[in-house]
């Protein structure tokens, strides 16, 4: 990958694994907060190696992080709350220059896809070599 | 002017005493012709002809022969509705003959009147009083006739109406029956027979699709059999592999539409046997299951098969565990809605609703868990060879079949008097 992904190593790692204990007390990923600005919402894209963006409360959200849980990754979640949600997508579709839906995966920055995409690479093996990429594994 | 209707109530005068005259008939002309006898009505027709032919000594029995035989039909209609005349309104009546007689009557009027020569203008003076009566009674009779006309066809509108409704209710009651188990006490299926006509329509089309689906998928089954039997070549063998695989992409594709209708119907499993709900989850099998039940069969496997199937395997049971755990989140959320607020007071409309917008969420679970089974299908068809998969399609289509005889055979175990 040859994006410029903002980590420091010793401290991304600390900070990877206090969050992964708190995201194994919560039902999953670290919950992150956006006010739906367009800065806010592209630093997080860039910042994490995984983060899903979905309703609150939304059960396929929830699918998707449990899922990405069992794999042993740790991804950053954003609920977004009703009012935000237009901004939100209106953002994440100017990165991405296209339409997304709710829930959305980025994985190392890019768009990756709902949770159609992450089933059907998951069955066919190929999601755990991309998240490798993108070090949200390293194992 | 010597009206239509004058002329035909002259006639049913006329036919109380034809039969009296049948027999004077029968001395004074011997053209007529003891065949007609047992036509009565040409009896009548033709007594009304012969009388009209001589001086009659009857009273008001103006009466203007027709050159057609035609023109007398009317009369012996007539005299049917005249016996019926008195009892129009009962329910006895075939309304047909009624139709019958009013329609040819209007038919025939026109036909009629201009064949009506020399009206005798004279006699209707002397009959003027009966003739009122006789006109204001076959105004009656024509307004009886439509009413009943009208009441047969809303008759028979409520009877397809009904037929409808008792076709719908059957099926209520085969589902509620079926789910004897399932769902508490099939009061939920009895309590439901408003559902929307759609979705019915719905249910019945997929219902109906599923049926044929079966008896394709049947024949698929024995076609792969024989061919695996028979040894036949691996291109035959692709061609039946493949169209058992888009054979159950149409099953997947089916049951999207309907679970678009009533998504609590896929759910449930109702168009399966019992013995395949038993093993139902989100309406349907679970893959790892179905993997675990197959391998099996189509040993002997490579190294490298045996390693990617364990990765698949591997694979489903963590998508099946994910898609559960969203499941009972679901539930968690569909409850807590429910029971906001206070709850005793008999008011709950709004908590109903909400709970409606969280249900829909369920369309896409029943979604994302045959979008499973289908990866899961096609990723096996990629490690599988050929002959592998085709015996892999046998040994699952006879799975089922054999859940389908044990659902039979459990429904007709014999059973001890309660």
């Amino acid at each position: 990958m040859q994006e410029a992904i903002p980590y420091k190593s010793q401290m991304a790692a600390r900070s990877r694994l206090h969050n992964f204990l708190e995201g194994a007390v919560n039902d999953g990923g670290r919950r992150l907060v956006t006010n739906g600005s367009g800065t806010s919402v592209t630093k997080l894209v860039l910042e994490n190696a995984v983060i899903v963006f979905g309703r609150r409360g939304c059960c396929m959200c929830h699918v998707v992080n449990r899922l990405l849980l069992g794999l042993g990754v740790n991804p950053a979640v954003c609920e977004v709350d009703e009012g935000k949600e237009e901004a939100v997508l209106n953002e994440l579709s100017i990165i991405n220059s296209g339409g997304i839906q709710f829930p959305a995966v980025f994985v190392g920055g890019k768009l990756f896809g709902g949770l159609d995409r992450i089933m059907s690479t998951h069955i066919t093996g190929e999601l755990v070599p991309i998240l490798k990429e993108a070090g949200a594994l390293w194992l | 002017m010597f009206s239509f209707y004058n002329y035909v109530l002259c006639c049913l005068f006329m036919l109380f005493f034809s039969s009296s005259l049948y027999i004077s008939m029968y001395c004074f002309l011997p053209d007529f012709k003891l065949s007609n006898a047992y036509n009565i009505n040409l009896t009548c027709t033709k007594a009304a002809s012969i009388i009209s032919s001589r001086s009659m000594d009857f009273p008001s029995t103006q009466f203007v022969p027709s050159r057609t035989m035609g023109t007398y039909e009317p009369i012996h209609q007539i005299g049917m509705w005249g016996e019926n005349f008195k009892s129009i309104d009962s329910p006895n009546i075939s309304p047909s003959m009624i139709v019958d007689v009013a329609n040819k009557l209007e038919n025939e009027s026109e036909t009629t009147s201009h064949e009506l020569l020399a009206p005798s203008g004279k006699y209707d003076q002397d009959a003027s009083k009966p003739l009122d009566k006789i006109q204001r009674r076959l105004a009656q009779n024509r307004e009886a006739a439509r009413k009943s006309r009208l009441r047969k066809k809303t008759y028979v509108q409520q009877l397809e109406n009904s037929r409808l409704k008792l076709i719908q209710l059957e099926q209520e009651l085969e589902r509620a029956r079926q789910q004897q188990g399932l769902y508490a006490g099939g009061a939920l299926e009895v309590g439901h027979l408003g559902i929307s006509g759609a979705v019915n329509t719905g249910i019945a089309a997929f219902e109906m699709g599923y049926e044929r689906w079966m008896e394709e998928q049947n024949k698929l089954i024995c076609e792969l059999r024989s061919a695996l039997n028979a040894q036949t070549s691996d291109i035959e063998l692709r061609i039946l592999v493949e169209s058992g695989m888009s054979h159950y992409l149409e099953l997947f594709r089916m049951k999207s539409g309907v679970a678009k209708a009533d998504v609590f119907y896929v759910m449930s499993g109702t168009w399966k046997t019992s013995a395949e709900r038993f093993f139902s989850w989100i309406g349907g099998f679970r893959p790892s299951e179905l993997l675990k039940v197959l391998v099996p069969q189509i040993d002997p496997l490579t190294d490298h098969q045996i390693l990617e199937v364990c990765n698949l395997k591997q694979s489903c049971q963590q998508a099946e565990d994910a898609l559960s755990q969203g499941m009972e989140k679901l539930q968690e959320t569909v409850s807590a809605t429910l029971a906001s607020g206070q709850m005793g007071q008999g008011t709950y409309l709004p908590q109903v609703a909400i709970a409606m917008e969280k249900l829909e969420a369920l369309v896409n679970f029943v979604n994302q868990a045959d979008h499973l089974r289908k990866e899961t299908l096609q990723q096996m068809s990629y490690i599988l060879t050929t002959r592998q998969a085709a015996r892999g399609l046998l040994a699952l289509g006879e799975y089922i079949q054999r859940l389908q005889a044990l659902s039979t055979v459990w429904a007709n175990r014999p059973r001890e008097p309660a």
